[in-house]
């Protein structure tokens, strides 16, 4: 692409400019009338008036007569930020028959009359404004906007509910997926739990379907215990590295019989028990685990080898056990990309205080959701892991590192409240004589039904709930001893319990930074995924074609988790329904003549864009992933980077203009 | 090894056995303590109870005067010297209003020449150079837990002590840094290391009352009953303190809680440093065993060194 042909441009073009009044926004402060008549003599102005409205449909009316009748080579619209309207306004000069991108938006509400109330001097700055791009309209070149192809596959990272979900509106959309998720099987957190609020369904029995629906489903590949090992390429071109983990079982040979289980010497902690029951090396997270294999978890395996041990692999009639699986490797083109990565919780180490690292009846909610779930590993009678006695007075503490930030967390988990009064409910009733007591410093009942739910569990199932924050849980003979505050009686409280259950605050799932650096996503301060505006662009990322699903975005219960996925999944549908993408064409592109290659401004590019050809000794730019910020080009020492409708020349034209007497 | 020493007022006084037996232990280990010339009173509570510059001059006079003399690290054992040191030196560190205030205010002070008593005016800016450290911390971090242990002259295997971190130590955690204030280890380590077994309880950072015992003495009573009782369930044969207030609540008052609390059978309340002079092998003459209400003879039950020593 080469540079804009200077001087000559600017003779020709014939610039129109067009007031907007904005009712009194602008009109109160600038007088508008003037601006647009001083405008009118100034160099290479062919045109210029004002109207109340520009944004109206008379006013864009206005706007595509005047450019056909005048003739016009490039507008100016005086008016608000460019954010707000300057895709009307480029689409009015498409249908005027002129390029988008001679379209110019002097912002002269914001950065005017709404910060400013001197009416003469505002005028004066407004004048400067429209002045300025003036200059710059000249020199505008008619652009382009670059295409590329769509490639109609997605990748969902994470295989919980949100994943799944995502998964499952994808591929019924009609697009193939590939689901990637680094456990032996799919579902997540969600499969742990026990009961769901508000309407105590039972978890296990409404996620099994979806979960045999995505094994089943004709354009869904689901790949467990793999992990996305590198992403390169950009929207709609995404190339993704996969890791294949050994699972030392061959999926399709194993028919479940259990014969490795039983003779296997290694006893683990059980993961999917929160560590209350064990495993052996060789095993199966769960009855209902898709994909239905056993899978060889060789950080504990006594060596992966028959002189070793070899007992799994000499029972094994149907031959499925091979420990000579390796890692393998492979790349999928996919052209979106869903996160859902999930969450985990707030280590109950860092609350030192409440003892969760020292005593075995100090437990966090998910370890106590798998002591009420009838899989778990008391069979759903309510005992305590320490003696397996059943517990007849239970604590149940909130805003565990959540709410805190002075110590811990300082946003809210969200989900607490409502799953503690169903931890407290399912106490009850499961054990009718037992004294449930919640300490609490605001019980937040947001949701559908969650108000009337948290009521019950006072009222019917007589639970007694302390306002106030707990300060220190120890152990004195069999009993755990709770010290709090009622702060709604102002005393300090001492509270007896055989089991106390700590409501961690959600954070980001472990280990999920490394995938994300990998994926070059941006996350908040907690390292929660980013979206891309917190109101109206809540399931996509700001890195384009990467789309936020469930809690890896923030704490959020079931619904909120499914909806999320189902939007984002919409989103992508939005992508594959284009036969090829349009891309900015302001981008920045290299002079080869002038550029020496010393590659500051390859450091300079945050989307990796810029990359230095050898060869040649230049800078080369992938048209596709450079955003147009301008980074490299403020870097360039030689300026070869020159930004497509912004160069150096434009800029100090504006300058210049602007502070012109 | 050389190193300042600042005991406080009360090891001067009321608990003579903290001090006694600290020099004992330090001789063994061949430690050399230096006292800074003409040290005063740390000011007890009062530095840190106010935003105010002039409260703050007790404890820096001590530090500077360490830091005049050379030193680069000054030792307490008191909990209380060692938080009041520590925080004002921190203040003074870290606050450059605070440097700034103090240094005018403490212009014109007097100054002692440690070795010609000669006297004259005129210091230099105090930074916060000096290097606050209690014992323990200084045995862990500058002596190192393992070569007292390699000194050790009399085998304590048999005896269990309860450590009592109290209130001063440990808090507030970005001042002092110590340990991890819901968690440390420190004080049990020091008891391993010295051979003896670290009883856990959980009473172990509760306070024990401290002035209550002045305005509220039954509230005073009660607070430091829970900490001995819970000791003593735990299997405790005596609670170690760093404290002279911690003892004299725990010690010279237990027989109030004895009075008030007629299920209470009592404990030994013993200072760590007795412990440690003991295991290294000192005499128990030389502990002050006299100080204590309750007697604490049976803990120190004689095992010669010969038998240990290699």
């Amino acid at each position: 692409m080469s540079a804009a042909p200077k001087g000559k441009a600017k003779k020709d073009k014939r610039v129109g400019i067009f007031v907007c009044h904005c009712g009194v926004n602008i009109a109160g402060v600038v007088d508008v009338e003037k601006v647009a008549q001083k405008m009118a003599d100034y160099p290479g102005v062919s045109f210029s008036t004002n109207y109340v409205y520009m944004c109206s449909d008379p006013g864009q009316q206005m706007i595509i007569d005047t450019i056909k009748e005048k003739k016009l080579d490039s507008i100016i619209v005086a008016a608000c930020s460019p954010t707000l309207h300057e895709k009307t306004f480029m689409e009015a000069a498409k249908l005027a028959g002129l390029n988008p991108y001679q379209i110019e938006i002097a912002n002269i509400r914001e950065q005017d009359s709404w910060v400013h109330h001197d009416k003469e001097r505002a005028t004066k700055k407004a004048l400067r404004v429209v002045k300025g791009h003036v200059e710059k309209a000249l020199q505008n070149e008619s652009l382009e906007p670059i295409k590329v192809d769509v490639k109609k596959r997605a990748l969902v990272i994470g295989g919980g509910i949100s994943g799944l979900q995502a998964a499952l509106d994808i591929a019924e959309h009609g697009y193939e997926v590939i689901l990637v998720e680094k456990n032996p099987s799919i579902g997540g957190k969600m499969i742990q739990l026990s009961e769901t609020f508000p309407t105590l369904d039972c978890s296990q029995c409404i996620l099994t379907p979806k979960m045999v629906e995505v094994q089943r489903h004709p354009r869904i590949r689901l790949l467990t215990y793999h992990e996305v090992d590198a992403v390169s390429g950009f929207v709609g071109n995404f190339k993704v590295r996969i890791k294949k983990k050994p699972r030392y079982v061959d999926p399709d040979l194993c028919n479940l019989c259990g014969e490795c289980e039983k003779v296997c010497p290694q006893i683990v902690p059980d993961e999917f028990n929160m560590g209350l029951s064990f495993r052996k090396a060789i095993y199966m997270p769960f009855p209902q685990a898709v994909p239905g294999t056993y899978t060889l978890d060789a950080e504990h395996c006594l060596g992966l080898s028959p002189v070793r041990c070899g007992k799994c692999k000499d029972v094994c009639d149907r031959k499925a056990i091979d420990y000579d699986m390796n890692e393998t490797f492979f790349e999928e083109e996919v052209g979106a990309i869903v996160i859902a990565t999930g969450y985990d919780l707030y280590s109950m180490q860092a609350l030192g205080e409440y003892g969760g690292e020292k005593y075995d009846d100090v437990i966090n909610g998910l370890e106590f959701e798998r002591i009420l779930s009838a899989s778990g590993p008391t069979g759903g009678v309510v005992r305590r892991p320490s003696d397996g006695k059943i517990p007849k007075s239970v604590v149940f503490v909130q805003c565990c590192g959540s709410r805190d930030t002075e110590h811990h967390l300082p946003y809210c988990s969200k989900i607490c409240c409502m799953y503690t009064a169903k931890h407290a409910m399912l106490y009850k009733h499961r054990v009718p004589d037992g004294q449930a007591t919640v300490f609490y410093i605001d019980v937040r009942t947001g949701g559908k039904a969650f108000d009337e739910f948290y009521q019950r569990t006072i009222e019917e199932e007589k639970t007694l709930y302390i306002r106030g924050k707990v300060s220190k849980i120890f152990k004195e003979g069999e009993k755990l001893v709770v010290w709090g505050v009622d702060t709604l009686a102002g005393k300090k409280v001492e509270v007896e319990a055989d089991l106390v259950v700590l409501a961690m605050a959600m954070v980001k799932a472990d280990g999920v930074q490394d995938l994300l650096k990998k994926l070059k996503v941006a996350t908040d301060t907690h390292g929660f995924l980013a979206e891309a505006h917190p109101k109206l662009r809540p399931v996509e990322s700001l890195n384009a074609g990467f789309y936020l699903a469930g809690a890896a975005h923030g704490p959020k219960d079931i619904p909120e988790a499914v909806a999320q996925a189902s939007a984002a999944a919409a989103k992508v549908g939005d992508l594959f329904a284009q036969e090829e993408l349009l891309h900015e064409p302001t981008i920045v592109p290299v002079d080869d003549e002038k550029c020496s290659g010393c590659g500051i401004c390859i450091t300079m590019c945050p989307y990796g864009a810029r990359s230095l050809d050898r060869e040649r000794g230049v800078v080369v730019v992938n048209e596709i992933l450079c955003e147009g910020c301008g980074a490299c080009a403020a870097a360039c020492p030689s300026g070869a980077a020159q930004q497509r409708n912004q160069t150096d020349d434009q800029i100090f034209a504006m300058v210049s203009a602007m502070l012109k007497d | 090894m050389k190193v300042h020493y600042y005991p406080g007022c009360t090891l001067k006084d009321k608990t003579k056995a903290l001090d006694l037996s600290t020099r004992e232990a330090m001789a063994l280990l061949g430690i050399e303590l230096v006292e800074p010339e003409g040290w005063t009173c740390c000011g007890a509570e009062y530095p840190l109870t106010e935003e105010k510059i002039g409260t703050l001059a007790a404890p820096i006079r001590v530090l500077r005067q360490v830091r005049d003399e050379g030193g680069d690290v000054v030792v307490t054992t008191c909990s209380f010297c060692y938080a009041v040191l520590k925080r004002a030196n921190g203040a003074v560190r870290n606050d450059p209003l605070k440097r700034k205030r103090f240094n005018a205010y403490l212009r014109d002070d007097i100054k002692i020449d440690r070795w010609t008593k000669a006297k004259t005016t005129g210091f230099d800016e105090y930074k916060g150079e000096v290097e606050v450290l209690h014992l323990l911390e200084f045995l862990r971090d500058r002596v190192g837990f393992p070569v007292l242990k390699s000194k050790l002259g009399r085998d304590l295997s048999g005896l269990a002590v309860a450590p009592y971190y109290g209130c001063r130590l440990l808090r507030p955690k970005e001042e002092l840094a110590m340990d991890e204030p819901d968690n440390p280890k420190i004080f049990e380590d020091f008891l391993t290391a010295i051979g003896c077994q670290a009883v856990d309880y959980p009473f172990k950072q509760e306070c024990c009352g401290s002035y209550l015992s002045v305005s509220l003495p039954d509230a005073a009573t009660e607070a430091s009953y829970r900490v001995l009782r819970s000791a003593k369930m735990a299997g405790a044969a005596a609670v170690a303190v760093t404290c002279p207030l911690c003892f004299y609540n725990m010690d010279k008052r237990q027989d109030k809680i004895k009075e008030a609390y007629l299920d209470f059978p009592g404990i030994p309340v013993v200072f760590f440093t007795q412990v440690m002079a003991w295991a290294l092998g000192v005499d128990k003459a030389l502990l002050g065993l006299g100080e204590h209400a309750v007697p604490a003879e049976a803990v120190f039950q004689d095992i010669p060194a010969a038998e240990v020593r290699p």
